[in-house]
């Protein structure tokens, strides 16, 4: 008897553990087998489930009659650019509010966390003609800065778990032997906080490399859209060319990934440290 | 020694100061001058962007009163919100139950659990639009075969649908974030509890209510905090997935500043629009946490 129970109550936890696993995993699924079916197949009904021949005519079609390139190498450059800056100064910040003491620190972090009430469609309607004024309308730059303004205060929060936890006493040392305050932060302290710092790279990366609002309107030639912008347009056909499509989101998934293969566990912790207190 | 140094490095304000400054400049330009900006704009009677304006004072938010598709796109942003934070957190809750348990493979399906977050809005968009098609989406010929239903759904072509199909999406594309927040108050929930629980006696609701539901109870009130303020906020899925439509029955208060401001470009009106729905979740967020966190403390 016990064990006839013990036996389904695990039938009951894998079964929810793979119903889980499929809801996550099968729409994906579903994009990269249909990039991976030649026309006749992807268009027919019924679908079929396991693709019965491949090809790789999508990602030619897509590579060669469309600026997915280009649009591609704008994302990587606009994502790296602010990723870059994000980590510069969320971690000067980070350590300025979790180890120094000064009048204002409690309140300048709170003013960090009421950034989440700014709607962005408000910060929009200001930044355009902020833009058009400094003739950054129809550049990359534009989408920098703006994503670094709306990404930073809350990489400053997920910073926490990791600047909390590096031990003060490295620090006092460093100090007691004649170090610089700057020496302590570059040469001890933020390589201590690495994880925090792959945390806040990882997280503005994504948010930058995907924001559709604001690249929607501060770019305008083809030349300089990023990948949401000129995918959004093939979406927008009256025909839509389902194969190319999937290939270019399948193609578009690959540098997030891989980004968050190597820093997803630590990306996992800064958020759940913010949330726990 | 270490003391008289500590204090001094900690006691220097300006050291702080200086470390703070460049984002303190950084976050004045990008989101404290738009904010002042556009609720000057707002004030003002701009009806072309890039104009000079007069001022007019609340002309424009007498105006946006009387406009039926402010006061509709107002009660779609309150449904959308609403049903959004009630399912994500929902699912988020059962997600972080399964995945509180011990399974093969729990290390890797607590981190990629966080694949639809991660996923760019522009592919979630294409892979349910294609999945969801009329014609040849996979969602239509399932239900067909099953027989639940007799003709395709227009899932997000028909004004029934649309909204809870959207709805849906964004969930699905949600729910794993804040999955992840409660699994990490689950696991720090000490096992000694249940089992001094079960010696006592205790089924397995009385456990989930006097044990489970008062422990994760201050993350779930940051979740549903968070939760609705960045539901409230969504642009991207739903532009992308339905453009507000069919007619207005997807428009919220983002979708409805962004045609004001940006197809019509009405900047004045689009300003007083968006510095309305600004206060709106300023006093949402200060009555919630005013109220929320004082009853859970």
């Amino acid at each position: 008897m016990n064990s006839i129970g013990k036996s389904s109550v695990s039938i009951v936890k894998y079964f929810s553990v793979i119903l889980l696993l499929l809801v996550i995993i099968s729409p994906v699924y579903w994009i990269f087998v249909s990039s991976l079916k030649p026309t006749p197949e992807l268009l027919q009904v019924p679908p079929t489930l396991i693709p019965r021949s491949l090809t790789l005519e999508h990602y030619y079609e897509l590579l060669k009659d469309t600026n997915f390139i280009t649009y591609f190498l704008n994302s990587i450059y606009v994502a790296m650019g602010s990723s870059l800056l994000v980590v510069i100064l969320t971690s000067l910040a980070g350590y300025s509010v979790y180890r120094c003491r000064y009048k204002g620190r409690h309140l300048f972090f709170c003013m960090l966390l009421a950034i989440y009430i700014f709607p962005r469609v408000l910060l929009l309607l200001s930044l355009y003609p902020l833009f058009a004024g400094m003739a950054l309308v129809d550049n990359l730059l534009s989408l920098v800065i703006t994503y670094v303004g709306i990404t930073a205060p809350l990489n400053v929060w997920i910073m926490r778990a990791f600047f909390t936890s590096v031990p003060t006493e490295l620090e006092d040392a460093a100090l007691v032997d004649g170090a610089s305050r700057i020496q302590i932060l570059f040469k001890i302290f933020f390589p201590l906080a690495a994880p925090g710092i792959g945390a806040v790279a990882i997280n503005s990366f994504l948010m930058s490399y995907a924001e559709y609002l604001f690249a929607s309107i501060l770019i305008v030639s083809d030349q300089y859209k990023t990948l949401p912008v000129g995918m959004a347009q093939f979406l927008q056909q009256y025909e839509i060319n389902w194969g190319a499509i999937a290939a270019g989101s399948v193609l578009i998934i690959i540098p997030p990934l891989i980004g968050f293969a190597f820093v997803g566990r630590y990306f996992i912790k800064g958020i759940t440290a913010g949330a726990i207190r | 020694m270490i003391d008289k140094v500590k204090t001094k490095i900690q006691q220097d304000p300006l050291f702080g100061y200086l470390l703070i400054a460049p984002i303190f400049i950084w976050i004045a330009v990008t989101l404290f001058y738009p904010l002042l900006r556009a609720i000057y704009d707002s004030f003002m009677n701009i009806e072309f962007m890039g104009e000079e304006g007069n001022f007019v004072g609340f002309h424009n938010y007498v105006r946006l009163i009387h406009d039926s598709e402010f006061r509709g796109s107002f009660i779609r942003t309150l449904i959308w919100t609403g049903v959004n934070v009630f399912f994500q957190v929902f699912v988020a809750f059962f997600a972080s139950v399964i995945l509180d348990l011990e399974f093969k493979g729990k290390r890797f399906m607590r981190i990629w659990i966080l694949l639809p977050w991660i996923i760019p809005v522009i592919v979630l968009a294409t892979i349910w639009r294609w999945m969801l098609d009329p014609s040849l989406g996979i969602v239509n010929y399932v239900l067909r075969v099953t027989a639940t239903i007799s003709s395709p759904i227009p899932f997000l072509g028909s004004t029934d649908y649309a909204m809870i199909t959207a709805i849906l999406v964004n969930t699905w594309r949600w729910f794993p974030f804040y999955a992840v927040m409660i699994l990490a108050a689950l696991q720090i929930i000490p096992t000694e509890l249940y089992e001094a629980a079960k010696i006592d006696g205790a089924s397995f609701f009385q456990q989930f209510q006097h044990i489970t539901l008062p422990s994760i109870m201050p993350v779930l009130v940051t979740v549903i905090l968070i939760c609705s303020l960045w539901a409230a906020n969504v642009f991207d899925m739903l532009w992308l997935l339905t453009m507000g439509g069919p007619g207005t029955s997807t428009q919220t208060f983002p979708i409805y500043i962004y045609q004001k401001g940006f197809q019509e470009y009405k900047l004045s009106q689009a300003a007083a629009a968006a510095v309305f729905m600004f206060l709106f979740l300023l006093i949402y967020g200060t009555i919630y946490l005013r109220n929320v966190t004082m009853e859970t403390e």
